[in-house]
């Protein structure tokens, strides 16, 4: 089995190793070589971890041949976003402020992927800090788009968004904060999911915001992602944000299609809020179509304008991060890029009043959105307003960034999964949004696997990868 | 506001280095805070609770901390 090997699924990839056509060290060089033919036009990687996923992949390949099934991701590759520590390599944040020693332990989430049998292929680009980019004035490049390389893969997560759309792995490990999972998969065209605040732990992985950051699953489809979820959700005693919850197989369902669900549609969000690029909104009206199509019952439904999202998500952001930042900003302010520089040191500028309007105005938005997941099952919304920027245009970058719809659902906690609504005229993908209640994750995939089936998505790659 | 304004509140959170070295950075943080329409943290936009007792999120719960 040796055509098209870096498009295979995860779960593809466990049905050849079972099947005996396939073996893990023979993907993992495949997915290598590909590595390193491409990965010099995308900058997925920040350090490629070629002998430790061989050995890795050596070791399953021996399990299975002795019968020993290790987890649900046995001898499957899997690259980790480099502000997550993986043991034996340095977490560099992206950034020149971070010390090279290498990190003593797996983050949890890692250690969950090797107890499950995953390969870990490296450590994957990011915004520095995940809140600094795209960025030229860093120790490596920013990643690019596989779809296209002139244009930006969106961030924070870009190695991740990046390396699953140009077939480096099929799952990978991204933080969302702001929207830093959804938005990497807008702009790439591939499924990223921030699961309910507390689901995943965070222990082992570098702050951004405390009180807004998520681990998230990222693929090529929503298969793997229910797959990738299942292995990484669970209670941690040692994060202090980490939710009782038990365990649960978030494959059961998925082909259940949405008949019986009640979709609720955000439309002010993108027609009002902020107008959406008009390629943009088709693209959400025929989700919507095709979902009422395939049986679900869609209405209108309100929540809080994004202005008021924003200005809540930014307060809170700003001045978590500087609380995190400030000791380094304040002693080697010139380690940090430019634009890292700029956007952690707001936080230096508010008050504890500004803070406090901002929490208490938080708890009023969490039982709104509580309220809207009352009337119905799942929102549909958008993500991105724009189809990905020009990476080189920083003044276009800017102007796009913010026109997002995914940051009221870092301050509400609620999961919220970003895919593939199409593409646009010029080949660049186009995104959608759904939210769910919390801890509903399954219900989520059920929706994003309906409509993932119903517009044949996920055999789609960049035609020129 | 004021750049003399600007030059103290940055010293007052210890931004001396940065304030010295990237003076320009310095000043587009405190815009971003300070501005107009859109800055961070402005009242009107956050549209706090008029209820005296609307608790900030999350709220005070005993036990379990490290």
């Amino acid at each position: 089995m040796t055509a098209d090997l870096h498009w295979l699924t995860a779960a593809g990839a466990r049905r050849a190793f079972a099947a005996k056509t396939l073996s893990p060290v023979e993907l993992v060089r495949a997915l290598l070589d590909r590595v390193g033919r491409l990965d010099p036009q995308l900058n997925a990687f920040i350090r490629v971890d070629a002998e430790g996923a061989l050995d890795a992949a050596a070791a399953a390949e021996a399990e299975m041949a002795r019968g020993l099934h290790r987890g649900p991701l046995h001898g499957v590759p899997v690259g980790i976003k480099d502000i997550i520590d993986v043991a034996g390599l340095p977490t560099t944040c992206h950034s020149k402020v971070m010390p090279a020693m290498p990190a003593a332990a797996d983050a949890v989430v890692v250690a969950k992927l090797r107890q499950a049998g995953a390969v870990i292929m490296g450590k994957l680009s990011t915004h520095e800090f995940a809140i600094g980019g795209p960025s030229f004035d860093l120790p490596w490049p920013p990643a690019r788009n596989p779809w296209n390389r002139d244009h930006h893969p969106g961030g924070s997560s870009s190695g991740s968004g990046a390396g699953l759309g140009a077939g480096f792995f099929p799952l990978a490990l991204g933080t969302d904060t702001g929207g830093s999972v959804r938005n990497p998969a807008s702009a790439c065209g591939i499924v990223g999911l921030k699961p309910t605040y507390g689901l995943v732990s965070r222990r082992g992985v570098f702050p951004l915001a405390f009180s807004l950051d998520h681990v998230g699953p990222m693929t090529r489809d929503v298969t793997d992602n229910a797959l990738l979820l299942g292995v990484l959700a669970g209670h941690d005693p040692l994060d202090p944000g980490s939710a009782a919850t038990t365990r649960h197989d978030y494959q059961v369902g998925l082909e259940r299609g949405v008949r019986d669900l009640r979709i609720g549609f955000v439309r002010h969000f993108h027609e009002r809020d902020l107008l959406a690029d008009p390629e943009v909104a088709a693209g959400l009206e025929t989700v919507a179509r095709t979902l009422a199509g395939e049986g679900a019952a869609l209405r209108d439904v309100v929540l809080p304008s994004l202005a008021a999202f924003a200005a809540v998500n930014r307060v809170i952001l700003n001045a978590e991060a500087w609380s995190i930042h400030a000791p380094w900003l304040r002693e080697r302010p010139g380690d940090y890029g430019m634009l890292a520089r700029r956007r952690l040191m707001p936080g230096a500028f508010l008050s504890a009043g500004d803070l406090l309007a901002a929490q208490r105005r938080r708890g009023q938005m969490i039982a709104a959105v509580d309220a809207a997941l009352e009337e119905v099952d799942v929102l549909l919304c958008a993500s991105s307003m724009d189809p990905p920027s020009r990476i080189d245009d920083a003044e276009e970058t800017a102007r796009t960034y913010p026109r997002q719809a995914r940051a009221p659902f870092n301050t509400t906690g609620h999961p919220a999964l970003a895919m593939r609504a199409g593409l646009s005229r010029a080949g660049l993908p186009l995104s959608v949004q759904f939210v769910g209640r919390n801890f509903a994750e399954a219900t989520l995939f059920q929706v994003a696997r309906a409509w993932e089936r119903a517009a044949g998505i996920d055999t789609q790659h960049p035609a020129w990868l | 506001m004021d750049k003399s304004v600007i030059a103290a509140l940055a010293r007052q959170a210890g931004l001396d280095r940065a304030l010295a070295a990237f003076p320009d950075c310095v000043a587009n943080a405190a815009a971003q805070v300070f501005g107009g329409k859109g800055a961070i943290g402005r009242s009107d936009e956050i549209e706090a609770p008029s209820a005296p007792t609307a608790e900030p999120w999350p709220p005070m719960r005993v036990g379990g901390a490290r």
